[in-house]
Parts: structure tokens; sequence; C-alpha cells
């Protein structure tokens, strides 16, 4: 038995040996190549119909998603805040990964295309009665002006309207006679990882509908794409986003939609 | 063969693997910084040396921290490397400026052949050689005219040449040469003296005696006076100029470094990024094996096992506190291989020793064990190059693995340069190269990308006036493929660079 022991050692280097070998190569070689996306992408152009929203999963696979099926893909698209306004969404994963977008879904088709796995999914999708970033051009604003840009928030590409305010003075940017509908759902984050580096303290973001505060977050620099959301009245009446901060360079970037 | 030979053939083949490999790998955004300054040191000494004209030592070697004569790292390495390119005319000028760090790999071969067959035996060295020159991180940054590789050369010759001396030696003025050639070549060589001091003072407990206090003042007086001799910036304003070198690190700014999903910039760091990430860049049957090791490395001459592991643990122990700058992760704590793979060599062989019985005789079970070992090495290296950076253990699933645990996936911008035949087979126009900047002209003057294609420059304004972008994947760059959309008016690029099928470089075509 003692003699036996001996060669435990041994025999576990052999077997970790052995196993590395095999399972580097199967890691190196497991993620499906690009001709198992040209006929994943195939199958859904053969389906898919204008509107439909194109995600992929793992994150790490986006660009790879988008080699094949970019031109399906539109720059507001990809730069949605959300993805509630979408009826219908092809997600193409790889290594069981799933979109955040298709989370508590269950897909109407779902095929292993050589590995890469299609899912479609359908479902009612939210109605949206107007949204901030069209109107901006109408917006005023009591500070500097706001402006709609593709910003990085996050780490993920988001249209937004973004203000800077002057410490310790908010910023209120008015939205006026937005229509409305029964809730007002948007997001809000501090775009550029470099200003979120070298200044580290949130910003602040306040919502008010006819001069009563409807909602208020704090988003910080590791807190991403924030949610907020607040029930309305439907009509239409002026909403007004109030951005402040305690420090300088907070760029908060938000979103937002009027859903019926 | 004598073990001498096979000690100095396994010393030549691991430099050689070094260059062999090189040639695949991308300038990385240091690199380019290190290969002027290089030059200018290199004609500096050279005219100083044959009594001719030569610019100032301040235009040459000084300047605020951060401008071209890069004075914030000291200039063993850079000169090395520029001599290197100036005498060098039969290697490519890529290669000459990098041959002086992988010839310095084959002597860090060379050290733990020797230390290790001193205190163990041929087998144990041997293997722990293979194992070190089949790291495949290590083998990557030893290929780059960088420090780190070299770095962790001279500070394991710090640590050998220091053990030898505690042989009672009159004068045992190597170990302070030694490591005054490892401050010439890092900052971090600066931690050395916890681990050698922390030793020095167990075994003078242990024998109840000072009998190796010419050592200390070896590396007290040798030391500093070899970074002197060497760094000519320092003769003008010795303690300014050194002030301003240790304050430039010990305030060095943090940049955007993934781990585990996450992006960290600032302090405090999670205190395993050390321990994780090396766990996830050395071979699993390496880390295996060196956990065999460690319990049979004691009782040897002057504390030899412990001295090895202060010395893993005075590289990596800042990286555990949380606030030292995790950016450039392994490369950083490089000095803990050289033990570690020691280790890997002495568990490897014992437990082929154990086993011999079962297949009649020892050689057979060396071969077999170190045979499986050297085998999985060399499987990782095969996985990993050219682009190590994105390459993580099977321990992490790989490269996809990795990239599914949110590891960092590169940087330096070394992969850009996966990317030049597909920019070469365009139309000439400006590209948009963002980290990749720096390499560009070199790329051009090494012929690896034709005419035609400069850079465009830097952000919005570059991006607006080029033709072609590329975006080299990491999470704090993804911004840069937003840009990009915005300008381009499509999210889709024309080309994808991966490696185990994992993105690293995106390359996009105005339409």
């Amino acid at each position: 038995m003692t003699k036996s022991l001996a060669a435990v050692p041994a025999l576990l280097l052999v077997i970790v040996s052995l196993w590395e070998v095999v399972a580097a190569r199967c890691d190196a070689t497991g993620v499906p190549d690009d001709a198992a996306w040209d006929a994943a992408a195939a199958l859904v152009r053969a389906s898919a119909q204008p509107g439909d929203l194109i995600v992929f999963a793992p994150d790490w696979i986006d660009p790879v998603g988008r080699l094949h099926l970019g031109d399906k893909i539109s720059v507001d698209m990809a730069s949605r805040m959300d993805a509630a306004r979408y009826a219908r969404i092809w997600e193409l994963s790889i290594r069981g990964a799933r979109a955040p977008e298709t989370a508590g879904l269950s897909p109407v088709l779902a095929l292993d295309v050589e590995g890469v796995i299609v899912r479609r999914f359908e479902r009612a999708p939210a109605i949206v009665i107007s949204d901030v970033g069209s109107q901006l051009a109408t917006a005023t604003s009591d500070g500097a002006r706001p402006t709609l840009e593709l910003a990085e928030v996050g780490f993920a590409p988001h249209r937004c309207v973004q203000v800077t305010p002057v410490p310790g003075k908010p910023t209120r940017v008015t939205f006026h006679q937005l229509h409305l509908g029964t809730k007002l759902v948007g997001y809000a984050g501090l775009a550029d990882v470099f200003t979120r580096r070298d200044i580290r303290a949130p910003g602040k973001l306040a919502v008010e509908i006819g001069g009563r505060t409807v909602a208020s977050i704090t988003p910080g620099i590791d807190d991403g794409w924030v949610h907020f959301e607040a029930t309305t009245q439907p009509g239409d009446a002026d909403v007004t986003f109030v951005a402040s901060a305690d420090a300088p360079q907070r760029q908060i970037c938000f979103a937002a939609e009027a859903r019926q | 063969m004598t073990p001498k030979r096979i000690g100095i053939a396994l010393a030549i083949a691991t430099a050689l693997l070094v260059v062999w490999n090189q040639r695949g790998v991308g300038i990385a955004r240091d690199e380019t910084v290190y290969f002027s300054a290089g030059d200018r040191y290199a004609a500096w000494w050279v005219n100083a040396a044959t009594f001719r004209d030569h610019a100032s030592i301040a235009q040459t070697f000084g300047g605020a921290m951060g401008s071209e004569a890069n004075p914030e790292h000291p200039p063993l390495l850079k000169l090395a490397s520029g001599l290197s390119h100036r005498w060098l005319p039969f290697a490519s000028e890529l290669t000459a400026y990098r041959m002086p760090s992988a010839i310095l790999h084959g002597v860090c071969a060379w050290l733990v052949f020797a230390m290790t067959l001193e205190l163990w035996g041929l087998a144990e060295a041997i293997l722990a050689v293979l194992c070190l020159a089949l790291l495949p991180r290590a083998l990557f940054h030893a290929g780059l005219d960088c420090f780190d590789a070299p770095t962790m050369t001279l500070w394991f010759a710090t640590v050998y040449a220091y053990w030898r001396c505690l042989d009672g030696r009159k004068w045992p003025w190597q170990v302070g040469v030694a490591w005054g050639l490892a401050l010439a070549t890092k900052h971090t060589a600066l931690l050395l003296p916890f681990a050698l001091g922390v030793h020095w003072i167990v075994i003078a407990w242990r024998t109840k005696k000072f009998d190796h206090w010419r050592v200390a003042v070896s590396l007290a007086v040798l030391g500093p006076l070899v970074l002197f001799v060497l760094w000519p910036w320092l003769w003008l304003d010795p303690i300014g100029h050194l002030r301003a070198w240790l304050a430039f690190h010990l305030h060095h700014v943090h940049y955007n470094f993934e781990y585990l999903g996450t992006n960290w910039n600032a302090p405090p760091f999670p205190w395993h990024v050390a321990l994780v990430t090396t766990l996830f860049t050395v071979p699993t049957a390496t880390l295996v094996a060196a956990a065999i090791g460690a319990t049979r490395m004691r009782g040897k001459q002057h504390a030899a096992g412990l001295l090895l592991l202060l010395s893993a643990a005075a590289s990596i122990g800042p990286f555990l506190l949380g606030s030292t700058p995790i950016f450039g992760a392994e490369k950083h704590w490089m000095p803990i291989l050289p033990p570690l793979c020691i280790a890997a060599g002495v568990g490897a062989a014992w437990a082929a020793r154990k086993a011999a019985a079962f297949v009649r005789g020892e050689r057979i079970a060396l071969v077999i064990v170190g045979g499986a070992l050297v085998l999985a090495s060399a499987t990782e290296v095969v996985s990993a190059e050219p682009y190590a950076l994105t390459w993580y253990s099977t321990l992490a699933g790989g490269a996809p693995g990795a990239a599914d645990l949110g590891m960092n996936r590169q940087f330096w911008g070394v992969a850009a340069r996966g990317v030049l035949p597909e920019i070469a087979k365009q139309p000439p126009g400006p590209v948009y190269t963002h980290d990749a900047s720096p390499a560009w002209g070199w790329y051009e003057r090494f012929g690896m990308l034709p005419k035609g294609h400069p850079d465009s420059g830097h952000e919005a304004a570059g991006i607006a006036a080029s033709k072609l972008a590329l975006v080299i994947h990491e999470k704090h760059f993804n911004r840069h493929d937003y840009m990009i959309w915005k300008a381009y008016g499509t999210v889709q690029p024309i080309f994808v660079l991966r490696a185990a099928g994992v993105p690293i470089v995106s390359l996009y075509k105005r339409p």
C-alpha cells in the first residue's frame, strides 16, 4: 500500500499534464469559426424582419457577431437605451452564454448552427410615445447646452443626452409639453472612462414633472447605465431633468422614453 | 555531455527560442520609446568612449519624466538594446533591438540550471530550465525590448550571487555588482534587499554568527555604485534625480486593467489579483509540479529553499497590498518565476524517482513524468503565441475561458501587427490606430506595413481623417468602437483578428 502511494505524485503530475495538453488544444479551437458564423448569419438573414434586434452573447464575441451581421444592426440599435421597444430579438450565442436582453424570455426558435446557438424571441414591445433624445432640439437649458451623444457609459454604447453641470450649480434641461403615457422610463450614467478614473465622485439626476420630483438617481463611477422609472399621467407636460454634481467633469448622460 | 555543457546548451536554446518566437510579436507601445532612447544612449557612450563629439548628458538621458530620453527608467537594457541595434547588422532591426532581452533570458536559464544543479541534481536542473523556457508569458516578455524579463534575470542573478557569496569568500563583489545591474534595469530591484535582508538575518540567527557582513557591504556599496556608473543622468544630480525617479514610480498613474470582469483603474485593488493572475498564466502542470517541489526544498545549504521563497515573496508581495499598480499584471512580478520553475523541476524529479519502481527504472520515470510536464508547457506555448497577452492557461479555460471570466485581454497594442496584412490589401489612406499609434511609423520603417497607410491622428479628429480604423480590444477601449460607429455610420468591421477565437483587433473601413 505504501509503495503504491509513492507513485501518486507522479501519476497526478502525468494526468494533469495530459489533461492540459488535451484541454489547451480544445480551448484554443473550441470557439466557432467564421464558417459557423456565416451559417448562423444566413439563418438570421433568411427570417429577420426590419426592426428586429440582434444581440450576441457572451459580450466579448460581439465584434465577431457584428462582422457577420453588422449590416443588420444600425448605430441607433447598437446604442439603444434598452431592448423593451423591440418585439423580436435574435440572439446568437456561444459557450452557453445568454444576452441580458433576453433574460426571462422563452425562445420561439432555437437552433444549434455549428456551435452558434441561434434563438428568436417574440414579445409584446413597449409602446414608446416620445423620447427625450429626439426632442432635444426644442428643449431648454439654464446652463450649458446639452448635446446628443453616442457615449460610452459603463463600457457600453448609449445614445444619450449629455450634460456637464458646474459643481454646485445644477443644470435644468426642460422638455416642453412632452407627450407622456403611463410611465417614464429612463437611464443615466457617467460617460467617459478616463474622467471616471480621474474624478471619483458621482453625479446626480432628478426628474421633475409639473414641478414635482418623480425620480432621482445618483450614478457613481462604477454603476454603469442606471435605470429609473416614474408613473405618469397620460397627456402633455413639461419634463425637467436636473443634472448636478459636486465635482467637475461629471458627464451625466441620460436617455428616457415615455411609454404607453 | 557534461552537466555544464547541458546547461549551456539549454541556455542557448532558450535564447534562440525567444529570438524565434518574437518574430511574430507586434511592437509594444513602450518598446518604441526604448528603441529611440537606446539609440541615443548607445551613440552617447560610443562617442564618449572614442572621444568624439557627443550630446550632453542632459540632452541624452534627462528631461522631464515621460520625455523622449525616458529618464523614468534606468538605462542598462536600453543601452544594450541600442548597442545591439548598432552592432548586429545580421539581424533585422527589430530583432536586433530585442536581442539583449533574449540573451538575458538565456542567462536566466543558465542561472536556474546552475543553482538547481548545485542544490538538487541534473534532472531537476534540466526540468527547471525547460519549465522556465516554456512559460508562455515569460517567453513573450523576453522577446520584447522591455525591462520585465531582463529584470527577472538580474534579480535572480543577484539571488544566486548572494547565495554563492555566503561561502565565506573575502571579496563577495559579485552580489553587489549583480544587484547594481538589476537596479540599472528597473526600479523593482529595490525590493530585493527585503528578501536578502530577511534571509541574512535568519541564517545569522541560526548560526549565532555574523559571518557574512561582507555580503551586506557589497550590496550596500557596489549596488548603488554600479547604478551610478551606468546612469550618467545621476552624475549631474545624484540625489535629486534618484528622488525624481523613485517619486515617479511611487505616484505612477493607474492604467485601466480588467480583472474578473471589472475595469480597475484606481486602488484599492483586490488583494488576490497577483495570485489569481499567476495561477492563470503559468501552465497548470508546472504549478502542480511546483506545489509538489515546494515540499522538498528544505534542508539545503544556507537555507536556499527559504531564500527562493523570500525572493518570490518580495517580488509578488507588494501586489497583495491593493495599492500597487496592477496594470502590468504578471510582468511586474516575473522574478517569482525562477523559484517557481526550480520548485517544479524539483517536484517533478522527486515524483518521478518515487515512482521509479513501477516503470523499471529512474530514467524511464523521469522521461515519462518530465516529458509529460514539458509537453503540457509546450502545448500552452503553441496556443499562446504570438498573442500571449490574450492567452491564459487551461486552468482559466484558455483565452476563451479567460474572456468569459473577464480577464484582461491585452495591453500595449501589440496585436495590431496581426491586422497589417489586411490593411495592406486596402487602398491607401490614413488609418486610425489609437493604441498602436506609437508603433505605426516603426511598422512602416521595418517593412511590415506598405507606404500609404499613415496614422491619421488621435481621437475624434483622427477618426474623421481616416479611411480605415482599428480597435484593439480592451474593455476601456470600447469607446473607440463607438467613436468609429458614429463617424463611419456603421457598426460592422471588415475584419476581426482573433486569438483562440477571442477578438483582439477589429478593423473598420469607411463606407
